[in-house]
């Protein structure tokens, strides 16, 4: 079964985010009252894996080993199968981990 | 002879720098391995250079950490060998968890090439013997070398000696404005806990010789040939 996992990587809530910084006093500086800005970058996996579950542990062994850098970031991935993705039910199969 | 290993990443550009500062030291010869043929088998050292291993994707190193070089520096590594990264071979040695932290975008958000000062904190590193309480002056030029880790990390840092290199001013003093990057600490160089394995931002191999404005880098590396023992384990004082 084809899958496709939507990782989304941020630096942790403790550690500074210098971009995030500076993007807070730009749109501050467009007159909008903004308190905090994050940033982070998503990444989009498409691989096969033999089941749910299998393809969860795959995207989390991802995640650890390579997509996020345990020291300064976290992730959270949403993960569907290719059919399921084409309709409506895509968030009702989302898995969501930390 | 001593052997010195340059490793060479798809995007690493100061190898031939190394290679040059190397050629200035009696006694030391260097070969630069490309990353997927590595074999340390037979050498005496191994320097991570600097430069954009494979153009800082995803994350400066983060790449470079699952190499097959990485692979081979990890067991040279446990072997209790030299190991030197410097810039992006720094920041590839944190990734690849031979060394404790991790490095952030400069504070600034700036690249930052410069001259800058550091206080060598440590000579418990085979890289520092002899350099203790010194204030050496090199060139930096980075974009993500905001050193960091959780406190309890950096205390244990701190209370066991692994902070090797803090950046300073010309006399010493590890000011808000001496600090290039925003490093945790003014922290600018770090070694593991055996010793063996010294990252650091700064680039030694850029100043070498009077031509190019400093030597200081050259007092760092020479002590290569006396970083190992006869027995094979580096050597720390």
């Amino acid at each position: 079964m084809r899958y496709t996992a939507t990782i989304h990587v941020r630096t942790r809530s403790e550690v500074r985010d210098p971009q995030g910084e500076a993007i807070l006093g730009a749109l501050r500086s467009l007159g909008l009252d903004v308190s905090n800005v994050r940033t982070g970058k998503e990444i989009v996996v498409t691989f096969e894996a033999t089941d749910f579950a299998a393809a969860s542990e795959a995207v989390r062994q991802m995640g650890t080993e390579l997509l996020a850098n345990p020291v300064i970031e976290e992730f959270q991935f949403e993960l569907a199968d290719s059919a399921v993705r084409s309709d409506a039910a895509f968030s009702s199969t989302a898995a969501r981990t930390k | 002879m001593t052997r010195v290993a340059l490793l060479r990443y798809p995007g690493t550009w100061s190898e031939r720098d190394f290679q040059h500062a190397f050629s200035l030291i009696p006694a030391v010869e260097t070969e630069i391995l490309w990353h997927e043929d590595a074999d340390l088998r037979g050498f005496d050292a191994a320097i991570v250079p600097g430069g954009f291993s494979y153009g800082d994707y995803l994350r400066a190193g983060a790449i470079a950490k699952i190499s097959p070089a990485t692979k081979a520096l990890r067991r040279f590594a446990d072997e209790g060998k030299p190991v030197l990264g410097s810039c992006n071979g720094f920041q590839i040695l944190c990734e690849a968890g031979l060394l404790p932290g991790a490095l952030l975008r400069n504070a600034s958000l700036e690249y930052r090439c410069d001259w800058i000062h550091i206080r060598t904190e440590s000579d418990r590193t085979p890289w520092t013997a002899g350099l203790a309480g010194n204030i050496l002056r090199m060139p930096i030029g980075h974009g993500e070398g905001c050193f960091v880790a959780d406190p309890e990390t950096i205390a244990a840092l701190e209370e066991r000696g692994q902070v090797v290199f803090r950046y300073t001013d010309a006399k010493g003093a590890a000011t808000l404005e001496a600090n290039p990057n925003g490093s945790t600490a003014n922290i600018a160089g770090v070694r593991n806990e055996a010793g063996n394995v010294l990252g650091l931002m700064p680039h030694p191999e850029r100043c070498v010789e009077a031509l190019l404005g400093g030597t200081d880098g050259y007092r760092v590396l020479a002590n290569v040939t006396g970083a190992l023992e006869p027995a094979g384990r580096a050597v720390y004082r």
